[in-house]
């Protein structure tokens, strides 16, 4: 039997549902959405219609055409940048950002000048809230943060959309490592752009992810092409979520999609939630007491979402994780996880970390299994 | 639960506005009963117990609902309209839950505003009903003094659904007696 600690990558497994939804949307419908065709196409866009209105409510948003979907969240950031930033326009960000935002922003730098400011967070604590309101300029576009980081579960500061807001300034999150796993009300976190991706909390498959644009936010799109509709315009129609969805759509995927987020609400959010803390904390308690294991990031499972770094002693991070697959049959992600400026928070750029990520179908055995087998490890590694 | 589920059947673009979007539907189950109840509930509903039948708009999109059935002009994509199918299964079973508490209208309709009438017509101001404007012929039509065929380009195949929707509004005004409706 072997463990899988790496649901921050992707979830696995996923909820027999999700595997039922798509294999029934090939068997049974297979068609393409769009209008101006067949029954069965109607059927399959009313599908498309309920996975995004079931992500509707699960993020708190009313209007459901205002949920684009995207291929994951990379996908979702680009758009979301490179729709929006105009030249030299003020960006604000963090240390803590995957390579999903920072390559953009590196891209915009180059080609429109965009103008960068990077708030630290050190040893993988959430930035400082005051830091964010003093960068905040009248030439600031943006500001653009995760809402917990993939390298240590780092829960982005509650205060930030309240501080963007308060000085008219858009707040774009990523929530790959949020989205399914913690809860997100975008009126009360008030974003006005969230980026997601399926295949991770929200226990869909890959290929599905999206992006909410709040009223007010206007946004070029990153491609153009048929709609299914509305063919006779020569340009891409206004309307969202039309405007942004150009091409045939990843219907398997959303099919599948569909069926996760069903199968999140009616399990419950909270007890979602509930679950991963109290593996966390566990985690928490228990690694310590590994000999020689370096653990980095906030100390309290309520500041972070189920994904731990770690060090065991002068341990290469790759050599931890394969003896952990070889002789344990442990699945853990050793590196630097796309997000190389957080290493430097962590004073780890050098080697980077063995990274865990919990799921909703890991159990407490699991765990004392794997604190056993990094004991073990730290034991030969001495002598 | 009244209404359990909606299914769409016909899509197509509007006829006067290729950026949005016609379209028809099948109910799961029989409204006539909640019509009288929606009538009292929708603003500026127009209701005819006869057919029975009722057409109401949601911001700039017109539904007409019929026992079985319904149609929607003016949507702007299919997600836009799913999106108003949800609000309007909401609408009716709720209405229909708290039917006790509400009085029912079978008043047979309800005179639209002139705002209502403009904006279904042409909006081309080409003056052949004799008006400067369609704002200035909306307002005539409303007061009786003015006859919805006077509308030229209303009659060409381009606005054939808006002069669907006239005329019902028509029908009511006076004036208009004459025409018969034919959805
Ligand atoms: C914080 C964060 N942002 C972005 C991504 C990119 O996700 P995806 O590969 O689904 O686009 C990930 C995961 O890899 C992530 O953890």
């Amino acid at each position: 039997m072997s463990i899988y600690f790496d649901n921050a990558a992707t979830s696995f497994p996923k909820p027999e549902e999700v595997c039922e939804a798509m294999l029934q949307y090939q068997r049974e419908l297979g068609v393409s959405s769009g209008r101006g065709a067949y029954k069965k196409a109607l059927e399959v866009d009313g599908m498309v219609f309920k996975t995004r209105s079931l992500l509707g409510r699960l993020f708190n948003i009313k209007d459901a055409t205002r949920i684009i979907f995207t291929s994951n969240v990379t996908e979702s950031l680009n758009l979301a940048l490179k729709g929006l930033i105009e030249s030299g326009d003020h960006v604000i960000t963090t240390h803590m950002e995957h390579n999903a935002v920072w390559r953009p922003l590196k891209v915009l730098e180059e080609e429109r000048g965009l103008k960068l400011t990077v708030l630290s967070c050190p040893e993988g604590e959430k930035f400082n809230p005051g830091d964010l309101e003093k960068a905040i300029s009248p030439e600031t576009r943006l500001v653009v943060v995760n809402h917990a980081s993939n390298v240590t579960g780092t829960l982005m500061p509650k205060e930030a959309g309240g501080i963007c807001r308060e000085k008219g300034v858009p707040l774009l999150v990523d929530a790959a490592q949020t989205a399914g796993v913690y809860p997100i009300d975008v009126e009360e976190l008030k974003v006005d752009l969230l980026a997601f991706t399926g295949h991770k909390g929200l226990l869909g498959p890959t290929g599905t992810g999206g992006l909410y644009i709040a009223p007010g936010i206007d946004l070029k799109p990153l491609k153009e092409g048929g709609t299914g509709g509305e063919s006779i315009l020569e340009r891409q129609p206004d309307h969202l979520p039309d405007k942004y969805e150009a091409g045939t759509p990843n219907l398997v995927g959303l099919a599948g999609l569909g069926a996760a987020v069903r199968y999140i609400l009616d399990r419950g959010l909270e007890n979602i939630r509930r679950h991963e803390r109290e593996l966390t904390q566990r985690a928490l308690e228990t690694f310590p007491q590994v000999p020689a294991l370096t653990l980095y990031g906030p100390s309290s499972a309520e500041e972070r979402v189920a994904v731990l770094s770690f060090n065991l002693g002068g341990l290469p991070p790759e050599e931890v994780s394969y003896v952990l697959d070889e002789a344990y049959h442990i699945m853990v992600r050793a590196g630097l996880h796309c997000a190389p400026k957080a290493h430097r928070c962590l004073g780890t750029v050098d080697r980077g970390t063995v990274r865990i990520g919990l799921g909703i179908f890991n159990t407490e055995e699991e765990l004392e299994y794997l604190t056993k087998a990094l004991k073990e490890i730290a034991v030969q590694a001495k002598s | 639960m009244l209404l359990k589920d909606v299914e769409l059947t016909y899509v197509s673009p509007c006829l006067a506005d290729p950026q949005k979007i016609r379209l028809k539907a099948r109910l799961s189950d029989d409204i006539s009963e909640v019509m009288p109840y929606l009538n009292s509930v929708v603003k500026g509903a127009i209701y005819n117990h006869h057919a029975p039948n009722i057409s109401f708009h949601k911001e700039f999109r017109l539904i007409t609902l019929y026992p079985t059935e319904m149609t929607m002009i003016k949507a702007l994509n299919t997600t836009d309209a799913w999106q108003v199918i949800e609000w309007l299964k909401e609408l009716i079973n709720k209405t229909h839950e708290k039917k006790d508490e509400i009085e029912p209208s079978y008043e047979r309709k309800r005179r639209p505003h002139p705002l209502q009438l403009y904006t279904w017509l042409p909006a081309t101001n080409c003056r052949e009903c004799g008006e400067l404007s369609c704002i200035a012929f909306a307002v005539l039509l409303f007061s009786g003094q003015q006859k919805l065929e006077r509308c030229k380009p209303l009659f060409t195949e381009k606005y054939r659904e808006h002069k669907e929707v006239l005329m019902e509004m028509a029908s009511v005004l006076g004036g208009g007696e004459d025409i018969r409706i034919h959805y």
